[in-house]
């Protein structure tokens, strides 16, 4: 959408801001993205063959909690934007720094977690387990962390009182992505946590 | 559409819609945890295609109303679409890619990988530490009963699969590898029981190491995972492992090694090579008669 001000400048030929385009076809892209190291967290689903597996490490009511402070996050994403489009110069402030806080909270849980399966002896190398949950779910983290880097630097425009009405396409693509890590970790958690977190050793491995 | 802001703001949720569809977010995710947590079989296989689509809906939800695809222009949600239809075939790609290997990922990985040595290993591999053989072509013999692929001129061959020996008799045999597949150059082997038996086994391949392990018959999966876990220092067998009955060390490349010991109680037994992986492909079975 075009803004009145400043934005409102921006002449395409599709009448669509570039930017808020690109960031759809960066986010369409980032799908393919995921859905490579899901589909390799799939194949590789119950093929290790010695342990820790899902079922001696991973804690579902806690990343329940984690999943709440990420749709949390999402939530107050929204009002942020919302407050930039009615020019709440201190809504956009609060709204913009409790994402960026709901955000690092989440990365602490994420912390937490894979410090707990690299005490209880699972790092990367240890099995494929090991690497495909980690290579998934830490490359999601990254996402997280940029998104975290990326709201921080809102938020300074907005103490400075950049943010506005006729910024808010500032506001909305950084909203866009947010929304988008939050969804992939809508796919994530259901189906390494609540379908594959109960998965136990090798009893189906083929070969035997 | 360059459709002005003021006509967007009203397609805009306010706060109560967005605060409405939080709650249904929360309230989805609560209804997936108790659907699954404490029991993950509460709704047995059932819980699969519901969880998928709860999820799908919680997705649908987040991209209509919160990244406004439902009031935003249609360019944006074809644009989404079509990248979240490429990684769909992605995905089925890369499944299908292993489906199409026979269900078993893991069996084909170890058939065709390329190995990988230790860095020191790496080195000396061309200078066994044990009793050196000269080079051999890697072993064609089809893994038949009695075959004994690489004919060492310093160990006399002998027929390797007849029952040997009598009680208290001594027997000796010898085993190899496929030249680099993860393959005995046998698939049986046999002894009389109470013989002493001298199994001469020789790593035939030019970049693996390879163990040849006896233990009790269908153990050898459980006896392999055990070893993994302790490790290349322990040969990859568990200390004090009651399921195995004899075993070589843990060979270099092109090392052979004689393994002496008492043929046991009549029956069947295996034997396996516990380096990780391997046992999925390279073991065989021992008759005691």
């Amino acid at each position: 959408m075009a803004h009145p001000a400043e934005h409102a400048i921006e002449e395409t030929t599709t009448g669509l801001s570039h930017r808020k385009m690109l960031m759809w076809i960066f986010l369409g892209s980032d799908c393919m993205f995921f859905a490579a190291l899901i589909a390799t967290y799939m194949v590789y689903r119950g093929q290790s063959i010695n342990g820790p597996y899902p079922i001696d490490i991973i804690s579902v009511p806690i990343t329940t909690i984690s999943t709440f402070v990420l749709l949390c996050s999402s939530f107050a994403m929204v009002q942020a934007l919302a407050a930039t489009n009615r020019d709440d110069q201190r809504g956009i402030r609060i709204w913009l720094m409790a994402t960026a806080l709901l955000g690092a909270v989440f990365i602490g849980f994420q912390i937490f977690e894979f410090n707990a399966f690299k005490n209880e002896g699972l790092s990367l190398g240890t099995n494929l387990f090991g690497a495909t949950f980690f290579t998934l779910t830490g490359f999601h983290g990254a996402h997280v962390t940029l998104g975290i880097i990326w709201l921080l630097g809102m938020f300074v425009l907005a103490l400075k009182g950049r943010l506005g009405p006729a910024t808010s396409l500032d506001v909305e693509i950084v909203g866009l992505y947010w929304h988008f890590v939050d969804i992939v970790w809508i796919i994530i958690f259901t189906l390494l946590y609540l379908i594959g977190g109960f998965d136990a050793g090798p009893a189906a491995l083929p070969g035997g | 559409m360059s459709s002005s802001h003021q006509t967007e703001q009203g397609h805009h949720p306010s706060f109560k819609q967005y605060a409405l569809v939080a709650v249904i977010l929360f309230a989805i995710t609560i209804v997936e945890f108790f659907a699954i947590y404490p029991d993950p079989d509460l709704i047995g296989a059932a819980k699969i295609p519901v969880l998928f689509i709860l999820s799908a809906i919680k997705f649908a939800i987040v991209i209509m109303f919160y990244m406004h695809l439902k009031f935003d222009n249609r360019m944006f949600t074809i644009l989404f679409l079509a990248g979240l239809a490429l990684a769909f075939a992605v995905g089925i790609a890369v499944l299908g890619m292993f489906v199409a290997l026979g269900g078993s990922p893991r069996a084909f990985a170890s058939a065709n990988a390329v190995p990988y040595e230790e860095g020191e290993h790496g080195a000396e591999h061309a200078k066994p530490t044990t009793v050196p053989l000269p080079t051999v072509p890697p072993a064609v013999t089809t893994p038949t009963e009695s075959a004994a692929p690489d004919v060492d001129a310093t160990t006399a061959p002998e027929p390797v699969a007849e029952p040997a020996g009598e009680s208290g008799a001594a027997a000796s045999m010898e085993i190899g590898t496929n030249g680099d597949a993860l393959e005995f150059s046998a698939s049986s082997l046999s002894a009389a029981s109470g013989s002493s038996v001298t199994l001469t086994f020789t790593n035939g391949s030019s970049v693996n190491q390879h163990n040849w392990v006896l233990v009790q018959n269908g153990t050898k999966d459980a006896v392999a995972t055990d070893g993994t876990s302790a490790g290349p220092g322990a040969d990859w067998i568990k200390a004090g492992d009651e399921r195995v009955v004899a075993s070589s060390k843990l060979l270099d490349p092109r090392a052979s090694e004689q393994v002496t010991f008492t043929a046991p109680a009549a029956g069947t037994y295996q034997f396996v090579c516990t380096f990780p992986g391997h046992n999925f492909t390279m073991f065989g079975d021992f008759e005691v008669k």
